[in-house]
């Protein structure tokens, strides 16, 4: 029997896509390859505990009754209760150029406008303009790449405040060396600073749990270890061949594991070269008795940081770029559970290339794999305080970790620098979502996943 | 299905997608759309939620039928009339 809709890849976009088809009595399938759904925001257990991989902070807060929120606007289609999720504020986040300057914020927008008249005087009308355009720019209508950093050049007088507006909003969603574009950058602004940031009180593990269960409840189907070796598009459906040899004839398929990645799965080559840069981090878990946080570290939530006033957002010479990065801690959110072990995690720009080359000789990969460990520990101390000695457990993911269990090219979180943003890939059948649609973060991927199959897919069941 | 009833039908799919809409002061001859301050991903739940209850397969140039209460009962009544 014909599937209406097979879904590729069981990250956050699949997911939420398969909650939305499913959710109107219509038959879908999720294939994952891994083991374990959730893309790049899943877990594993080491040493009896639960480790997330990619969470940080959700963005894009939003209050119960404000209904065009992006965050409301997905619970709805999605059918998913407030209640079912306990959400938990972060505390409050900085922005800190080593040396320069420090800009605080957090999910009331007038601290980060008050910080910024303060500490940018000078800017402070320039920073208002951009608000009122930001109020009115459309950032979803389709348009060419238009470079935000040349956008902001031309209206904020102060160079540095441009950086260090940039700067978190690259490191949660840019797939562009050193700019981003106008759009997404005015999505993030608004996912970032106007709306804010929170994380469920569960671990990623329950969020992800609670997405399975509404598929499974609305007659769902999903197969983890499963992959898929190649899809063709026939005169009226597609047809999936599955690694086991097993094929599945369907009417639409929605991959989200990436464009190249699909077009790797049609075997078609549309001759697109395909140089540019991804961009690819390392992320280093330090686990550590609450009381061993640094003063200050226990009422904070995020730390986007950078030495120096110029912020270099690119592929680095070497394995890493401890110049600027994240830190993060999960702790940092209100009505959090407290628990005895706490993490505090740092993210980087890394190079994919180096580390292949250094994985062809393991104790060479294992031994720069601790060099960076201690290296962002250190960098860490010197921006919050020493915690290093009470480190309980550590443990790094190179963009080596996150390509063998995602299957994202290079490693690459952020995907493709171009985005196909109305996931039309020239098939009448086959449609992309996810990363390389372009919404970014975990609200933006599962909107990412909805909005497709709200666009292409449902009208036509 | 009479025109009243048609009308509980989408008022009923409405609450369903927004258990606060305000469906007291509905003007059943001005768009829904706007009244309720719904967006287009809302309003396809209204199709979609007719497709699943009543099997009904309103085809995309067909959406603009629905875009008020008064209307909705006028291209859904030959439709419903025997459900």
């Amino acid at each position: 029997m014909r599937l209406p809709v097979l879904i590729i890849g069981g990250g956050l976009s699949g997911l939420a896509a398969a909650v939305r088809i499913s959710r109107f009595g219509q038959r879908v399938l999720l294939v994952e390859q891994h083991t374990r759904p959730g893309g790049l925001n899943s877990w594993f257990i080491r040493n009896k505990t639960l480790f997330e991989t990619g969470l940080h902070a959700i963005t894009n807060f939003a209050e119960p009754g404000n209904k065009h929120a992006p965050l409301n606007r997905l619970l709805r289609q999605l059918k998913i209760k407030r209640s079912e999720i306990e959400f938990c504020p972060q505390l409050g986040s900085k922005i800190l150029f080593e040396n320069c300057e420090t800009l605080r914020f957090s999910n009331d927008f007038n601290l980060f406008e008050t910080e910024i008249s303060e500490k940018f005087p000078g800017s402070i009308d320039n920073f208002r303009s951009l608000l009122t355009f930001l109020q009115q720019f459309d950032a979803f209508a389709p348009a060419p790449f238009r470079s935000a950093r040349a956008f902001l050049d031309k209206i904020i007088a102060e160079p540095l405040l441009t950086e260090m507006l940039l700067c978190p909003l690259m490191y949660y969603g840019s797939s562009n060396e050193n700019d981003m574009d106008l759009g997404q950058f005015a999505i993030m602004f608004h996912a970032i600073f106007l709306e804010g940031m929170f994380r469920p009180r569960g671990s990623i593990k329950e969020f992800i749990d609670l997405l399975l269960r509404h598929i499974q409840e609305n007659g769902g189907e999903i197969r983890t270890g499963c992959r898929v070796q190649n899809i063709t598009q026939q005169k009226n459906c597609a047809v999936a061949v599955m690694e086991n040899g097993e094929e599945i004839e369907c009417n639409y398929i929605l991959s989200t594991i990436g464009s190249q990645e699909t077009e790797s799965l049609l075997q078609r080559d549309r001759g697109i070269k395909d140089d540019t840069p991804r961009l690819s981090f390392v992320e280093n878990i330090f686990q550590l008795p609450y009381e061993a946080l640094p003063a200050g570290a226990q009422e904070t939530t995020i730390i986007f940081f950078n030495h120096g006033e110029k912020f270099h957002y690119q592929r680095p010479q070497s394995s890493i770029d401890p110049r600027s990065g994240v830190i993060c801690f999960p702790s940092g959110f209100k009505g959090i559970a407290r628990r005895e072990l706490v993490e505090i995690r740092t993210t980087h720009l890394a190079a994919t290339e180096k580390w292949e080359q250094l994985a062809m000789v393991p104790e060479a990969y294992q031994q720069e794999k601790k060099r960076c460990s201690e290296l962002s520990c250190s960098t860490a101390e010197s921006l919050i305080g020493d915690f290093a000695h009470a480190v309980t457990f550590r443990d790094m993911f190179t963009p080596l970790t996150i390509k063998r269990y995602t299957g994202k090219i290079d490693g690459a979180i952020y995907g493709h620098p171009n985005k196909i943003k109305d996931g039309n890939i020239g098939l009448s059948n086959i449609f992309l979502a996810g990363t390389d649609q372009g919404f970014l973060g975990i609200v933006g991927s599962m909107l990412s996943g909805v909005s497709i199959v709200n666009q292409h897919i449902l009208p036509r069941l | 299905m009479t025109g009243e009833d048609i009308k509980d039908l989408i008022l009923e799919i409405i609450e369903d997608i927004d258990d606060e809409a305000d469906l007291a002061s509905l003007d059943p001859a001005e768009p829904l759309r706007e009244q309720l301050d719904l967006d287009s991903m809302d309003f396809l739940d209204i199709v979609m939620e007719l497709r699943k209850r009543h099997q009904l397969q309103i085809p995309e140039e067909d959406y603009p039928n629905l875009a008020t209460l008064n209307s909705c009962v006028i291209y859904l009544e030959p439709l419903l009339k025997d459900k």
